[in-house]
């Protein structure tokens, strides 16, 4: 198959990625059937991956993984987690991607990946005075139309 | 406590139309309690929180 990130990409990436300091887990959710751009998404997740040897990249089935799915709280194919990596410990930092992260989605993916590796948010002070003092769950769903 | 989700709304079609996403991005907080249209500044994001969990 063709490759879906050209040298110049691949380069680019390769150069965002070498500050690189901790490691991050990626993981990705395939489902067998109906999942039109599962194919795609691993393909390009694939092509990422290798850039940065603090990528740790896991591949799971919605259902034959449904217990990793749940524990991550992934419903949807294609599916991606990012979270931290520290030795055998995963932790969960909320991230996820439902669909394929392609265009404006796909520079979202690389500075996400960024972001996990300098386990910092970059958040204003207020707001992460804000988000300690949370005592129930929050979920945002940015609805995107990747081009 | 947050996790936070790119939905790709062409792949999604009968969540986007559950929410009636319209534009894009549009963030639906807690399946529905809160919408944000467009892309808006941290703090705008952190009061329409506020609003819907105080």
């Amino acid at each position: 198959m063709a490759k879906l990130l050209n040298d110049d990409v691949t380069k680019q990436i390769e150069e965002a990625f070498a500050p690189m300091q901790e490691a991050v887990e990626m993981m990705f959710f395939s489902q067998k059937n109906g999942c039109q751009h599962c194919a795609d998404t691993q393909q390009l997740l694939e092509e990422v991956a290798p850039l940065s040897d603090k990528i740790n990249f896991t591949i799971y089935d919605l259902d034959d993984d449904a217990d990793v799915a749940e524990k991550f709280n992934v419903d949807k194919a294609p599916g991606i987690v990012l979270a931290a990596k520290d030795g055998d410990t995963v932790s969960d930092y909320g991230i996820r991607y439902a669909g394929i992260p392609s265009g404006h989605e796909f520079s979202a993916l690389i500075q996400d990946i960024l972001l996990v590796a300098q386990r910092d948010s970059n958040l204003a002070p207020e707001t992460r005075d804000f988000l300690k003092e949370l005592t129930e769950p929050v979920l945002l769903q940015v609805f995107v139309t990747p081009t | 406590m947050v996790q936070a989700e790119m939905v790709s709304a062409g792949e999604f079609r009968a969540l986007s139309q559950q929410y009636n996403v319209s534009g894009v991005p549009q963030t639906t907080v807690n399946d529905g309690a809160a919408t944000v249209v467009g892309a808006v500044p941290e703090s705008n994001m952190v009061a329409e929180i506020k609003k819907i969990i105080s």
